[in-house]
């Protein structure tokens, strides 16, 4: 009688069960969706353009360099004069002059032998 | 019948033999066992190179993206705005903006790639990690050529826009 009892109390309640079975399909659609999301961002290289994911954050001192930085805009309406298109210019070669200050365009010794530590003469094993 | 197969027999080998002399060409015994050794150091190398890589993909790519939007569309504007002629602006312009769509895409191609080699255990394969580093590498010189179109761009952009004050 008393094992009876015991049984009864283990049965779910069907409210209980669809509680349940609610949580778990919540649970799966968030990991699917999340899962195709991540693909998506992967596959579609947006991945490689962004700096927020970690071991590729931006440097303190970075930031604080791109604070720094003053705004320029060229209007878009107003007469075009010789002053205008003067002042443009050197706005524009101030940006020029940062770009061509910056060290390693991608150049080619990031990834020489040299610099990865690996012997530098190749062999032909044909030969 | 038997000629044909004769030079059909010559034409594959030819091939074969193309094929195969590109994939042997590979790395030295000395090479390899430095690679061995030091692969974890090489890794690392290269993750930093990653790292460096996406700090001047942004530096570059911002700026590319303030000069076509801060003064290359605007003056583009304000010229037609002033029924002045523009097309070797305009022209620029596009020029500008699918060269850094190409910048944007190689960027994503070679990283793609470089991740890729990371993920090769070099411990193990240190063939295949080098014939991949070969290919990253013919990437990176791919970027370094968009970079250099877009110098390009920007200096015959501040020629076109000098001659432009000359008018005035």
């Amino acid at each position: 009688m008393v094992i009876e009892k015991n049984d009864e109390n283990k049965k779910m309640e069907p409210g209980g069960r669809n509680l349940v079975l609610l949580g778990v399909f919540a649970t799966l659609i968030a990991v699917i969706t999340t899962g195709v999301s991540l693909m998506l961002y992967h596959n579609s290289g947006d991945i490689y353009l962004d700096r927020s994911r970690p071991g590729f954050l931006p440097d303190e001192e970075e930031a604080e360099e791109e604070r720094v930085e003053e705004e320029y805009t060229f209007s878009r309406s107003g007469k075009i004069t010789g002053e205008v298109l003067d002042e443009l210019l050197k706005n524009l070669d101030l940006e020029i002059q940062s770009i061509d200050a910056y060290d390693d365009q991608f150049g080619e010794g990031a990834l020489s032998d040299e610099r990865l530590g690996i012997p530098l003469e190749l062999d032909d094993k044909t030969n | 019948m038997r000629r044909n197969a004769i030079s059909l027999f010559v034409i594959a080998m030819v091939l074969m033999t193309s094929v195969f002399s590109g994939v042997a060409k590979g790395i030295s015994e000395a090479q390899s066992q430095n690679l061995k050794e030091h692969c974890d150091e090489v890794r690392e190398k290269l993750k930093i190179v990653q790292k460096n890589d996406a700090k001047t993909r942004v530096f570059l790519g911002s700026k590319y993206e303030t000069i076509l939007n801060k003064y290359i569309v605007p003056l583009n504007v304000r010229l037609v705005e002033n029924n002045l002629s523009s097309n070797g602006l305009i022209d620029l312009q596009n020029s500008f903006a699918e060269t850094r769509a190409v910048f944007n895409a190689d960027y994503i191609n070679y990283q793609q790639s470089l991740e890729n080699l990371v993920t090769i255990d070099c411990k193990t394969e240190p063939d295949k990690f080098y014939n991949e580093l070969s290919i990253v590498r013919k990437k990176r010189l791919t970027m370094e050529q968009d970079v250099l179109k877009m110098r390009n761009l920007l200096t015959q952009y501040v020629k076109s826009i000098t001659e432009l004050k000359g008018k005035m």
